[in-house]
């Protein structure tokens, strides 16, 4: 998942607790395991190495799919599951490398939707085209493992539970006695210590937070940070984008999707959040 | 982008639902916790020789009201005890002068440089600012703020506007800052160069005095330039233009009369049957306008956790005072949750070209005339370690001590004959101790 996991619950039975940190790892293992791009035998895999042939895909699959074709079209291209390809050229490790105009130019053949077919459930790619969910599939394991923590049949069905993937995070409800759960944004300035700093604390009592932002991941070119969000129409890095953004929804998900299409926007990004009008932190340099 | 005003959150929200096979909720409840964010400190300032104390308690607080909204306030009190230097020169004698309200007395001791002992004062300040996006790129902010101490009150407006640009590496800052003083000193207002009269009965006003309050005005305009360079690296330029107009004078200042030719303080005998000065003290006159420009820079890096902060500024005024301020803070992390900051700071500046050590006869008198140390060349260090704390709940406590060293010279041409070569400036020490708190709540 990219960040440590965490499961945070208030139930009085260790043997209640047990099952619910069990279920959501096994949940959580359960959606790497099928939709993680670094393995080679998962669906991913298959729809990637399918060199321009057929590919038949599961309920859960095709659903994830569907969104993806759905976020695409309302984000106007901006948001494309395809556009991995072009971490070829882009290697975000805080070097100074930036891609010539020419080597991100020979990879866009090989990005956009619109290149793919996808009739429900069969998903025809274009030979050397590749899709991943790397920018859904965090944000779609918590809302799951919220989901199968809260299931009414399961031992701590009503209880106050948090799930923490990697600081994309969502909860049942607020804690025992109307508490909401305190959630620490790390800080972009450097700590008075070793230890992170909190830049900003949220009281979440319902739904879910999404993080996104350049922390770890940016190339340096001209004293210009670039940060690890690409423009899938043309290669380029999204520029002026903040440095974090974090987005407060019902769902996990939502949260995770709004995070990423204002990250997407880049220095139109609180603009796009006030349009949409949910609560956002920003924090820029 | 052509889409900018296109709502998406609806149809988001229900994919999101169908995607996750969950009923639609609205359901989420989150809030910027806490909401204030409150820096308290309090403060004692300790010149040596007794002079100026200052107590002072303050907090600045933040309210945040999501989506880049902010209130702040601040709030401080102080209160201020001690003798300061009145300007007239040390002598061999006992001097005795009339105190500031006109009424009394006091003496210094031979070879002592005076100072007025009735220097007391408490001082309330409240001031508040809001800020917020104006408009894509732009954030406008604006406050009030007002101040209060026996003698001075000051009310305070500002304006100012940030516009991001070059992918928001680049800031541009504008702002405007307009103040209203009224100055209402003990005994009222001395006139400009009258001499110190013998103290008065209490239902009686000294002769040499004028109104009883005077007001001044300053504007004050700031340009600013933030660019981001590199990663780790931000370097910011300020210039900034004051105009000061009315009454700009210390009505608590005054000059030592002395022999044009041996530079010795001329005597006086009060009058008979009353108590006053025993030698010939004018009161200080200052022009009643002041421009000052300044260029600030500044360099902040940041070394994988250490930060460097480096400073210079250069300011330049119609007084001729012209100043250079050399400063650096270094903020050292000290295990998990600890830090130390060194701090340095070095002033130096010229003399205004009406300051005099004294003045040479009581005709022909120059316009304007001032013996504040304060304005003559003057250098400055201050030397001080902070140490911070983060506690487990994410408040920070802190403390900090800080050494001051002021030291004055009057420049040669302004001294008179045996002054050369002995000349007393009222130079001082000084010691910081805050403790600061920064909580939230």
């Amino acid at each position: 998942m990219g960040g440590p996991c965490e499961v945070l619950a208030e139930i009085a039975e260790e043997s209640a607790a047990r099952e619910v940190v069990d279920a959501v790892a096994a949940c959580a293992w359960r959606i790497e395991d099928k939709f993680s791009r670094y393995r080679t035998d998962n669906i991913i895999a298959r729809i990637n190495a399918s060199g321009g042939k057929p590919v038949e895909v599961d309920e859960e699959t095709a659903n994830l799919l569907d969104f993806a074709a759905l976020m695409q079209r309302l984000s106007n291209g901006l948001f494309d599951i395809t556009s991995g390809v072009l971490r070829r050229a882009w290697t975000f490790d805080g070097g100074n490398r930036v891609p010539s105009r020419e080597e991100v130019d020979a990879l866009l053949p090989f990005v956009g939707w619109s290149k793919l077919t996808w009739k429900r459930p069969v998903i025809t790619l274009q030979p050397g085209m590749q899709i991943d969910f790397g920018g859904i599939g965090k944000e779609y394991a918590v809302d799951q493992a919220i989901k199968l923590a809260a299931q009414p049949s399961g031992a701590a069905s009503a209880s106050a539970i948090l799930v923490n993937f990697g600081g994309d995070l969502a909860v049942t409800r607020a804690r025992d006695g109307d508490r909401p759960w305190r959630v620490g944004i790390e800080s972009l300035e450097p700590a008075a210590g070793a230890a992170p700093r909190a830049a900003r604390l949220i009281d979440l009592a319902a739904g879910a937070l999404a993080t996104s932002g350049d922390t770890y991941r940016f190339v340096e070119s001209n004293g210009v940070r670039l940060p690890h969000i690409l423009d899938p129409r043309d290669g380029s890095p999204v520029r002026g984008a903040p440095r974090s953004i974090t987005v407060a929804a019902p769902t996990c998900t939502h949260a995770g999707m709004l995070t990423t299409l204002a990250m997407l926007r880049g220095r139109d990004a609180e603009e796009f959040l006030a349009t949409e009008g949910v609560r956002h932190w920003v924090q820029r340099q | 982008m052509t889409d900018k005003d296109v709502k998406i959150g609806a149809a988001l929200a229900v994919a999101t639902c169908s995607l996750l096979g969950v009923a639609p909720s609205v359901s989420v409840a989150a809030e910027a916790e806490p909401k204030w964010d409150i820096d308290s400190a309090f403060l004692y300032y300790g010149e040596s020789d007794g002079r100026v104390k200052d107590l002072s308690l303050s907090a600045h607080a933040t309210r945040d009201f999501g989506d880049e909204r902010t209130l702040g306030l601040d709030l401080s009190v102080d209160s201020l005890t001690g003798a300061s230097p009145s300007g007239a020169i040390a002598s061999d004698g006992v001097q005795t002068f009339t105190s500031p309200s006109g009424r009394d007395t006091y003496s210094t001791p031979a070879g002592e440089i005076p100072l007025d002992e009735t220097f007391l004062d408490t001082r309330f300040a409240l001031s508040g600012s809001w800020s917020q996006p104006l408009a894509r790129l732009y954030t406008v902010n604006a406050g009030l703020g007002f101040s209060s101490e026996y003698d001075y009150q000051h009310i305070g407006a500002n304006v100012g506007l940030t516009r991001d640009f070059n992918q928001r590496n680049t800031t541009l800052s504008a702002a405007l800052a307009y103040a209203q003083d009224e100055i209402k000193p003990v005994g009222g207002l001395p006139l400009p160069l009258a001499q110190m009269t013998d103290a008065v009965g209490d239902d009686q006003t000294p002769g040499n005095r004028g109104d009883s309050s005077d007001s001044k005005n300053v504007l004050d305009v700031l340009l600013g330039f933030s660019q981001v360079l590199g990663r780790h690296t931000v370097l910011r330029v300020n210039f900034s233009y004051s105009d000061s107009s009315g009454y700009l004078t210390d009505p608590y200042k005054i000059l030592s009369v002395v022999d044009p030719v041996t530079g010795e303080l001329v005597g006086r005998t009060p009058a008979p049957g009353a108590s006053g000065p025993t030698g010939v003290y004018l009161h200080e006159s200052r022009p009643d306008s002041r421009r000052k420009e300044g260029l600030y820079a500044e360099l902040r890096h940041d070394f994988s956790s250490k930060v460097l902060q480096v400073g210079y500024r250069y300011s330049t005024d119609d007084w001729e005072v012209d100043s250079h301020t050399l400063e650096s803070r270094l903020r050292l992390p000290f295990g998990e949750s600890s830090y130390f900051e060194p701090h340095v700071r070095y002033y130096q500046q010229t003399a205004a070209s009406f300051y005099r050590y004294s003045l040479a006869g009581i005709t022909p008198l120059p316009e304007f005339a001032s013996a504040d140390a304060r304005l003559s060349d003057m250098d400055a260090i201050t030397a001080g370690l902070k140490y911070g704390h983060m506690t487990a709940g994410g408040n920070e406590w802190n403390v900090r001590l800080e050494y001051y060293q002021q030291k004055a010279k009057a420049p040669n041409e302004v001294l008179i004959g045996n002054q050369i070569g002995n000349s007393q400036m009222p130079d001082f020490n000084a010691v910081i101790l805050q403790f600061g708190y920064h909580f939230k709540l």
